[in-house]
């Protein structure tokens, strides 16, 4: 596995962070925690996409960033295991990706410049 | 009124994404302030979203509506591709989206 793609991980971590800071944040330095992930999971995504295919990168990082927030809101947050909810995030995941991926062609010449 | 947040989140996020790639082209300062507007509006409503949303849920059709809707946008304003397989996976998120308000 390449930097690049050890980027997209990092990014999606703090993307999983400032999700959790919009909703759990209640002071200035828990907003201010937030704006930072906020300014870091941007610009690792950006930064790789301009090394990586951009549609497989996004794809990737949504991916990693949805799973982390399902996960950490059961597991933290005291959010209840509901099947039904699971599944059609799932389902939204599944579609963002695929739009994603069939998109890939399009996308390329901004993965160049 | 949090799904209607939500939905203005998304919309703001597309709004943001656009200007991103408007950046890329023109590299002017109006792009990047605007683009900055848009996130910063776009945060906003998805964290009044939350307040009485899981985050999870939010966070998911935040980012099915901004992918959903800059296809749609790019198809409409710009002329991209649409071959089947973008509507059938845009018709997914959005029937996902609207399931998940339903069981919420």
């Amino acid at each position: 596995m390449n930097k690049y793609w050890i980027q997209v991980i990092i990014a999606a971590v703090f993307e999983v962070f400032w999700v959790i800071g919009l909703k759990h944040a209640y002071d200035f330095w828990t907003w201010t925690g937030t704006v930072i992930a906020i300014i870091i999971s941007f610009y690792g995504l950006i930064m790789a996409g301009k090394k990586l295919p951009v549609g497989t990168v996004y794809a990737v990082f949504v991916g990693l960033g949805t799973a982390g927030t399902v996960i950490s809101e059961i597991l933290f947050f005291d959010e209840p295991f509901k099947i039904s909810k699971i599944l059609l995030i799932l389902l939204l995941l599944a579609g963002v990706i695929g739009l994603k991926l069939v998109t890939e062609d399009d996308v390329q010449e901004g993965a160049e410049s | 009124m949090a799904w209607f947040y939500l939905v203005l989140a998304g919309i703001f996020e597309m709004c943001g994404v656009a200007m991103i790639n408007k950046l890329h082209n023109d590299r002017d300062w109006k792009s990047l302030v605007l683009l900055t507007l848009a996130f910063g509006a776009s945060f906003l409503f998805l964290s009044l979203a939350m307040e009485t949303l899981p985050m999870a849920t939010a966070y998911a059709i935040w980012t099915g509506i901004g992918a959903s809707g800059g296809a749609i946008l790019g198809m409409v304003l710009y002329g991209e591709s649409r071959d089947w397989k973008r509507l059938f996976f845009i018709a997914m998120v959005l029937s996902a989206a609207v399931g998940l308000k339903l069981v919420s």
